[in-house]
């Protein structure tokens, strides 16, 4: 399988500033990849250096193993992006300017565009200026996804979305992995990124600084419960239960964290009388850089 | 099919129309005061100026259409206003869109640099000459009736011509620092200022002496050969062609090789 993405010790310094510092990381083809970090370190950097709106200071990239400012033009036929600040002239209709950007890629069929904006609830006779950010970031979508491009680059594509149009968004990052296309996402939320990517990469101060299969992250997923029960509790089954750590009862309420599958926990309750139970989404971030053990051509944030 | 060309004219078309027909106004009513010119009012008036300050202001002649045009409608008002459009279209074209954060979204498409400069260079060229070509028509609606027929329509179209390519000299100038710089206030700055010191040149330098200063204007290779009078200039015109060509390539290759503003 060819890599879509392959950087070598890419690093860019605007002056003096910091903006990526030796970034070596590949993606494969029909992957998703998830691109954390918090502000500042270095994604949309990465991502305007893939695109060719910048250039890199060092190192190397390839796309679809081609230089990408000396192939810009091929490659971007291939790609879709969407700008972590997605403007264009709001002095004009949604309609047009999706049909000037289609026209550019030589064309996209009336029907995909239309399937599409009805899928976000878009009005695309609406002019740009008077739609909400949201709705603005709608038709950045719709620009990115119409002509099923071979690599998605997505620069924070969820912002300003309803949760509504977060999971529409998702459903067609699950279609664009199905038609075997390539995304390539960056967010600050691990949740919307795990929802669907195949690997996490997580970006500090300009350096990559964990890199991680999804499901090998599920696998150490730790959730934690906080039970109320209505009769007496049997301290010593919860204690017994594998991959079970900081049990405190307290009164009628039990908390503790699990590393395991509930199903053992499942048997335990089902001797109680169990009066209301909470159990916690795991953080995966936090989880994800406290077990992090850092695989190949992957830095260390050590200099940071 | 929609290209950047086409859609840069398209978005910019209300602002054209207002620029095309604001100096086809003012040039068409400035025109149609040349009977009473004619009758000697402006003669008496110039009277008093210094043979250099009429030379400087083409106002030898007033008295005759080509001598009274060249001097008001085609020495001031029309080129200025022209210039004003081609350096505003010039600006926007790179500098502005790109401050505006346009441009990422173009270039992340099968759009190369070049190309974009080019179908830039182009709108704001046939803006240029759409403005150029309605201030001709002005012209000759009201040529018989404001006694210019002593001008042909060659004559005024000659001029336009030269019209159409100052103007695209002077947004190509703010299209190519716009292109080096990536500034709009740079891009803007500086074609203003060359604009005023190329007029100055043209205008003032001869007086105080400087003479050979004028040939470094393109405001004299756009009226000093009086086209109303001349026809065609064709070295001219060449010259002001060559320059915006000159231009465009700067503007390519420094486009070419700088990171885009984010
Ligand atoms: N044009 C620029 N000039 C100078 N410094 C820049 C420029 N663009 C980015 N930087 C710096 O590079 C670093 C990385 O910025 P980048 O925009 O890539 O961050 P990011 O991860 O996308 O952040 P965010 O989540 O806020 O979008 C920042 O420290 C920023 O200040
Ligand atoms: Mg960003």
């Amino acid at each position: 399988m060819g890599y879509v993405i392959r950087l070598e010790k890419l690093s860019k310094t605007y002056g003096s500033r910091r903006g990526l510092v030796d970034l070596d990381l590949t993606v494969g083809e029909g992957e998703v990849f998830g691109y954390l970090g918090p502000n500042g370190a270095g994604k949309s950097t990465t991502i305007r250096l893939l695109l060719d709106l910048i250039r890199p200071t060092g190192g190397k990239a390839w796309l679809f193993d081609r230089n990408p400012s000396e192939h810009a033009v091929d490659l971007h036929r291939r790609i879709g992006y969407l700008a972590g600040d997605f403007v264009v002239n709001p002095r004009q209709r949604v309609s047009e300017c999706l049909t000037f950007l289609a026209a550019l890629r030589g064309g996209v069929p009336r029907q995909r565009i239309e399937d599409l904006a009805g899928r976000l609830d878009l009005d695309l006779s609406a002019r740009i200026k008077t739609l909400s950010k949201g709705n603005r970031q709608k038709v950045g979508l719709v620009q990115a996804f119409m002509h099923r491009p071979d690599l998605l680059i997505l620069d924070e594509p969820t912002s300003g979305l309803d949760p509504l149009v977060q999971q529409t968004f998702l459903d067609l990052v699950r279609e664009a992995r199905a038609a075997g296309q390539t995304v390539f996402m960056s967010s600050h939320i691990m949740t919307e990124v795990e929802a669907v990517a195949d690997r996490v990469g997580i970006i500090r101060e300009g350096r990559l600084v964990a890199l991680e299969a999804v499901a090998r992250l599920r696998d150490h997923a730790i959730h934690r419960f906080d039970i109320t029960f209505a009769g007496p509790i049997d301290q010593s089954a919860f204690a017994a239960l594998p991959g079970i750590s900081d049990l405190t009862i307290d009164g009628p309420t039990a908390q503790f964290a699990l590393a395991a599958s509930p199903n053992d926990l499942i048997r335990v309750l089902a001797r109680h009388e169990v009066a209301s139970i909470r159990a916690t989404e795991p953080d995966l971030e936090e989880l994800f850089l406290a077990h992090y053990q850092p695989a190949d051509g992957v830095q260390e944030n050590s200099n940071a | 099919m929609p290209n950047v060309l086409t859609k840069t004219l398209w978005d910019s078309r209300r602002g054209l129309a207002g620029f095309a027909l604001g100096t086809a106004l003012v040039g068409a009513m400035y025109a149609s005061f040349y009977p009473q010119i004619a009758d000697g009012a402006m003669e008496q008036a110039v009277e008093g100026f210094s043979p250099a300050l009429r030379e400087a202001l083409n106002m030898e002649d007033i008295a005759s259409a080509a001598g009274y045009l060249g001097s008001s409608v085609f020495g001031i008002l029309v080129p200025l206003i022209a210039v004003i459009y081609g350096i505003a279209t010039g600006t926007r074209a790179i500098a502005g869109d790109e401050e505006a954060g346009y441009l990422d979204l173009l270039l992340s498409h099968p759009v190369s640099r070049t190309r974009l400069v080019l179908h830039r260079l182009g709108a704001l060229a046939i803006g240029s000459f759409t403005l150029a070509a309605v201030v001709l028509l002005a012209m000759l609606a009201v040529r018989t009736g404001a006694r210019l027929d002593t001008i042909t329509i060659a004559q005024f179209a000659a001029q336009c011509v030269a019209l159409g390519l100052l103007a695209t000299l002077f947004g190509t100038i703010a299209i190519t620092v716009g292109a080096a710089t990536g500034s709009r206030a740079t891009a803007l700055a500086s074609s203003t200022v060359l604009g005023v010191l190329c007029y100055a040149a043209d205008t003032v330098a001869p007086q105080i002496g400087a003479d050979g200063a004028r040939y470094l204007s393109p405001f004299h290779y756009y009226i000093g050969n009086q086209p109303l009078r001349n026809g065609f200039q064709w070295i001219d015109l060449g010259i002001l062609l060559a320059t915006i060509i000159v231009l465009g390539a700067l503007a390519v290759v420094s486009f070419n090789r700088r990171d885009l503003a984010s």
